[in-house]
């Protein structure tokens, strides 16, 4: 029975219904070129030329958007936290069923609230010496083990772990869970930075930060109890908060300010790689240049150990010997030489001697007479008279004989 | 005593590379004996051991800690795939 009488009413699609209540806010003469004044938040200058954002205080917001058309005339430069006074129509967003304000003009009417609360805190802290780059801690080199405070499912600890494990593997990195928006954000962050200098005083540094948002969801690093919790942290704060352009009041506490949590590792984490190269080059030089001052040693001690071996006495002795050798040598052979030449002088006199000898002269026929027995040689005729002995030598033999004449010869 | 420890190897990458890179300086100059040379490379190889082993020295952790009452906290593995639960940033 129910059902039919459900049956009876009229359906309508989601269109259908959307158009209509698109209708209600046309007719509605307040809704029509209405003034809105708000602060501006979470501004988006999209690259099509539109703008979109919120107009908000401290109650409520409202959707909003800009078309290209209307911002070209604009004589400022929206940005979050500005005060700021827009007209326009309020209509439905039919594709999302969302109402919001279409915006056709506005104009700047001063800071807006949470811009207004972060210049003041930024100027009282920065009286009292929070901001002071002589205290900023130095962060080491090589790290060896940081905590990172922020939300473990944001982005932010994806970026900045892939990041850190990228450049430099052989580290330890402790994650820190806290929320990084909302009213206990500022103060579990603060909490935790307190109780990590406390159980873990030798961290290398802290990261807190977040992934970029609109204004009040960057606000708790804006917070004055956070800001103080950096300041007094013995361990090294590395802000990174949001998007490049975002600062905040942590950014200008903190020992380093990185425009982005990937940003934050790049800037506090070594390359290993080019470290490792580094050391490898220095290393390569120094045995290239010992192998060189080898070589040169090695060279300088050979030249000094030929000279060296040049003046052993015992080279020396060896050197004598063998000059004596080759004189000895060369004496035996003048020797033998002088030898040769008297031999032959020898055998040419001996020749002559044999000539000249009278057993030669006896060959050929000549003859020796001797007077006996006196045995002179008998050279004339006057030596000897009639009847006295003599001998006569021929080649083979004496012939013994009486002399019966003598004749002269006169000449 | 392990915070001494500690403090005499953080010199040491910094200024192990810095006496390193000084060692080959001198090296270079020659004008060295052969004992100075040969003690010069002893150091600056241990000062190049040193570079590396403090490169290596640690090993890879990702932890998340957990808080408990009294200042104790417990730590467990952390991993990037729990892409599942909501991102917040």
């Amino acid at each position: 029975m129910s059902s039919n009488q459900f049956n009876n009413k009229k359906v309508y699609s989601v269109s259908n219904i959307t158009s209509h209540i698109q209708q209600l806010f046309k007719s509605d003469p307040l809704l029509q070129n209405v003034t809105i004044v708000g602060e501006l938040s979470n501004f988006k200058y999209h690259s099509s030329g539109h703008m979109y954002f919120v107009l908000k205080d401290d109650k409520s917001q409202i959707k909003c958007v800009m078309f290209r058309g209307s911002n070209l005339g604009l004589s400022f430069n929206p940005c979050d936290g500005m005060g700021v006074r827009a007209t326009g129509d309020i209509r439905v967003y039919e594709k999302r069923g969302e109402y919001q304000f279409y915006v056709m003009q506005m104009v700047e009417v001063g800071k807006g609230a949470l811009f207004a609360a972060f210049e003041q805190l930024k100027l009282k802290l920065k009286a009292e010496g929070l901001f002071r780059q002589d205290i900023k801690k130095t962060l080491p080199k090589i790290p060896r083990k940081i905590a990172v405070i922020t939300s473990p499912t944001g982005a932010a600890i994806r970026d900045i772990i892939s990041v850190t494990l990228r450049r430099f593997p052989n580290i330890h990195i402790i994650v820190v869970p806290a929320q990084v928006q909302g009213n206990e954000a500022a103060s579990q962050i603060s909490d935790n930075i307190k109780f990590l200098n406390k159980v873990l005083p030798n961290l290398d540094f802290i990261i807190i930060g977040r992934g970029g948002g609109s204004i009040e969801e960057l606000w708790a690093f804006n917070e004055e109890i956070l800001a103080r919790e950096i300041y007094h942290s013995t361990i090294p704060i590395v802000s990174a908060v949001g998007h490049e352009t975002d600062f905040t009041i942590s950014d200008f506490v903190a020992d380093l300010r990185a425009p982005t949590p990937s940003g934050a590792a790049e800037m506090t984490i070594p390359d290993m790689e080019s470290l490792v190269m580094n050391v490898s080059l220095v290393r390569s030089k120094l045995n290239r240049m010992v192998k060189y001052i080898l070589e040169l040693k090695e060279q300088k001690y050979f030249t000094v150990f030929e000279s060296l071996r040049y003046q052993n006495p015992k080279s020396k002795i060896m050197q004598h010997t063998q000059t004596l050798d080759d004189l000895i040598t060369r004496l035996n052979l003048n020797m033998k030489h002088i030898i040769n030449i008297n031999e032959n002088i020898l055998n040419k006199y001996r020749e002559k001697i044999i000539t000249l000898s009278p057993k030669g002269v006896l060959k050929r026929g000549y003859s020796i007479c001797f007077k006996i027995p006196e045995r002179t040689i008998i050279k004339k005729t006057k030596q000897i008279k009639k009847n006295d002995n003599i001998d006569v030598m021929v080649s083979d033999g004496i012939i013994s004989a009486n002399v019966t004449e003598r004749r002269s010869v006169n000449e | 005593m392990s915070e001494k420890k500690k403090k005499d190897k953080e010199i040491s990458f910094e200024d192990s590379l810095k006496k390193l890179e000084e060692i080959v300086e001198e090296l270079e100059k020659g004008e060295l004996s052969l004992d100075e040379a040969l003690k010069l490379y002893e150091e600056g190889m241990e000062f190049s051991d040193k570079c590396m082993a403090r490169l290596n020295e640690s090993k890879q952790k990702v932890e998340k800690l957990t808080r408990e009452e009294n200042n104790k906290y417990k730590t467990e593995p952390f991993s990037l795939q729990n892409k599942d639960e909501d991102v917040n940033f």
